[in-house]
């Protein structure tokens, strides 16, 4: 599918060694924890939330010292980041009021869907903690990295220097994070999509865009 | 029946206008491409595009992105035949035959059944949009708040079931999407909800921002992570499109039969093209007097998924044009390119908007037939495109993406939340998560609220009324019957095995 990526030597599928895993996630989990409780205790209102964190918390030491095996790493991590997401959704919408009457209040809703992913998320970590799971794909750190700074780059170029500027330079970022990566061709073709964006969205599509810098 | 005609003339009409025959045009163009074109799905498309459809007229905007996505079922099956790269995911069960039966020299046959089968399915379905929007609408009109929430329930549990992966991750992930949806200003009182004081969040997740970081972004980083494949493209000489009596004769039943399959998935919720292909291959195998011809050049096993995908791609707006509920993402989809040009999907389209509703029934007819005239000669053309490599389509897709984010609302905020989504897409699927489930209940999360406010207003805070009105009733009774039925060990082990197969 994709020429110019480099094949993993490894295979994709092999994960961590089981011990240095549970070690890592546990201690992400204990830290997401801990964050998610200073936060709770800074907001007013989220007396919930707070225990949802410090549970959160104790259940990544348990893990990081080995207390609690972790079968199926997948389910287990994913359905741990449910429950931090609630636990954000419902400290977050804390100070939202509520029902009255028989009237939904703007934090209801918020509130009544955050408990409910709350439970799902712990379902299926507890699923990871009895099941066993495939392990979870090992991350390539430059392709995706290289993408998410040539993202990034773009936000923060086309403002001050333009849409042009900014497009060739995004495109030139992201192709490194292709192996088979050769400079003169991808400048062509960073100067080709340049040129065929500047006819599309400028001269067809019309939209007011700032094209070059502009010197104040 | 007159009136189906005078309205079908009507929407005859609109799409021969000349401006509406471009757009049609260009969709099924960049339909074909993308189905070509493995690495880029159509929902990325269609979310990459969506910006872009802000400056046209809503009727050819919506012309033109529904003439992708049937374009997509067309030109996936090219690349399955010729070179066993499915540029589609419906198109990965026609590699099985149609490959086998370029092997065996008989290219030409099974490219032309394939865009034959296609070519049917695309007019039966077109005929039963149409015939059933009016019915349809006109029971949505008697559903009220109470009824469109249980609906809302039914149309998501059904997204869930049918999804691959595990059933408590997907509803998981639909909850999510909903959660995400009320970010921002309350319908009612105008409060900021979980907008953490970012100016740029008091107007919510756009979701453009959503789709194109999970299907867009999240696509390109996830193929950078693949081992590098070698696409050798097989030396096809194309001689002799036409497919001979025998072969007409083999696949007419197929042919009917998958367009019948094709259409019916595709109006379930959930459905699509997808299951409808993947459907369509394994019934035929089961009533074939001789199975083992399946997986060696069997043209019926090209005929019927392919017709089938095409049936379920045009069916799956059903739903979405008479209820206003996206069947599947790519619904959702649509849904945000009506929002966007200010048209509230649902029933009203119809008679507030006729002239939009037929006419972009109308242009699918005429799309069905542009297809077909695009992919028969010109497959050379298609094939030789699949000579260039990712390491370039990739960067152009990308940038591609930032400049049509950006272009929305010249917000360079924007451009980072699809980021931030691109790599949350990318977690996701290290996590077995289905991206497809959150969009739809991104999609639907401020109907639901709104519906559910409303209902529980009206009935004075009495949360039985679901249960009390007959029509919500039944809808929810069979919304939570799938669920458990799903939840069976014994139907949960079926269900494995078929999206393994």
């Amino acid at each position: 599918m994709s020429e110019g990526v480099s094949p993993s030597p490894g295979g994709a599928r092999r994960g961590f060694p089981v011990h240095t895993h549970n070690l890592i996630g546990g201690l992400i989990v204990a830290a997401l924890g801990l964050g998610f409780l200073g936060y709770a205790f800074y907001m007013p209102n989220a007396v919930i939330p707070r225990f949802m964190a410090a549970a959160t918390l104790l259940i990544g030491i348990a893990v990081a010292a080995g207390l609690l095996p972790v079968r199926g790493p997948r389910d287990f991590y994913g359905g741990i980041a449910l429950v931090v997401l609630s636990t954000l959704a419902l400290t977050a919408s804390a100070e939202l009021p509520g029902q009255r009457g028989f009237a939904f209040g703007p934090g209801t809703a918020p509130r009544l869907f955050s408990f409910i992913l709350a439970a799902l998320g712990a379902a299926v970590a507890v699923g990871g903690v009895f099941a066993e799971g495939p392990e979870i794909e090992k991350y390539k750190v430059r392709g995706p990295a290289l993408v998410v700074v040539s993202i990034i780059s773009f936000a923060a170029l086309v403002r001050p220097v333009g849409v042009i500027i900014a497009t060739f330079l995004t495109f030139m970022i992201s192709i490194l994070g292709s192996t088979e990566m050769r400079w003169i061709e991808s400048m062509i073709a960073a100067a080709a999509m340049t040129a065929f964006c500047w006819l599309l969205f400028v001269v067809l599509l019309n939209l007011p865009f700032q094209l070059w810098p502009r010197f104040y | 029946m007159t009136e189906l005609l005078s309205n079908l003339w009507m929407g005859f009409h609109v799409a021969a206008n000349p401006y509406n025959i471009l757009f049609c045009l260009l969709g099924a163009l960049v339909g074909t491409l993308v189905g070509v074109l493995p690495g880029i799905g159509t929902v990325a498309t269609i979310a990459m595009l969506l910006p872009i459809t802000f400056g046209l007229p809503p009727v050819g905007a919506l012309i033109m992105l529904a003439g992708i996505y049937y374009g997509a079922q067309y030109g996936g099956s090219t690349t399955s035949i010729l070179v066993n790269i499915p540029g589609e995911a419906t198109s990965v069960i026609t590699c099985l035959d149609g490959h086998q039966m370029a092997r065996q020299g008989r290219a030409g046959p099974a490219l032309s059944i394939s865009a034959i089968g296609s070519f049917f399915a695309g007019c039966v379905a077109t005929v039963l949009v149409a015939a059933l929007g009016a019915p349809l609408t006109s029971i949505a009109l008697l559903f009220g708040p109470a009824e469109y929430f249980s609906l809302m329930c039914l149309g998501l549990i059904f997204a869930v079931v049918l999804a691959k992966g595990s059933v408590l991750k997907a509803v998981a992930m639909v909850i999510t999407g909903l959660l995400l949806s009320m970010v921002g200003s309350d319908l009612e009182t105008g409060a900021g909800r979980m907008t953490f004081d970012v100016a740029e969040l008091a107007d919510g997740i756009g979701f453009a921002n959503v789709a194109m970081g999970l299907f867009g972004f999240a696509e390109i980083i996830r193929n950078l992570e693949l081992p590098a494949e070698s696409r050798d493209i097989v030396k096809a000489k194309i001689t002799g499109l036409m497919p001979t009596r025998q072969d007409l004769i083999d696949s007419a039943g197929a042919i009917v039969r998958g367009t019948a399959l094709g259409s019916l998935v595709g109006i379930l919720p959930g459905g699509g093209a997808v299951i409808a292909s993947f459907a369509a291959y394994t019934f035929e195998k089961k009533i074939a007097k001789d199975p083992s011809r399946f997986g060696n050049g069997a043209i019926e096993g090209v005929a019927a998924p392919e017709s089938a995908n095409n049936a379920a791609a045009q069916t799956s707006f059903i739903p979405l044009l008479t209820l206003g509920i996206p069947p599947n993402a790519v619904m959702a989809l649509m849904v945000g390119a009506m929002t966007i040009h200010g048209i509230v999907p649902g029933p009203q389209v119809m008679t507030k908007q006729p002239e939009l509703f037929w006419g972009m029934i109308a242009s699918m007819w005429i799309g069905n037939l542009m297809l077909i005239v695009i992919n028969l000669p010109l497959v050379g053309v298609w094939v030789s495109l699949l000579r260039v490599p990712y390491r370039l389509l990739y960067p152009s897709i990308l940038v591609f993406c930032c400049i049509g984010i950006y272009s929305i609302n010249n917000s360079p905020t924007d451009v980072v939340i699809a980021a931030i989504f691109g790599v949350i897409g990318f977690w996701l699927v290290k996590h077995d998560f289905e991206p497809a489930p959150l969009t739809l209940g991104f999609v639907l999360g401020p109907l639901m609220e709104e519906n559910l406010r409303r209902a529980m207003l009206i009935a004075r805070g009495d949360v039985t009324v679901f249960f009390t009105r007959p029509i919500s009733s039944v809808l929810l009774c069979t919304a939570i019957l799938l669920l458990i039925l799903a939840g069976l060990p014994k139907i949960r082990r079926r269900r494995d095995e078929v999206f393994v197969e």
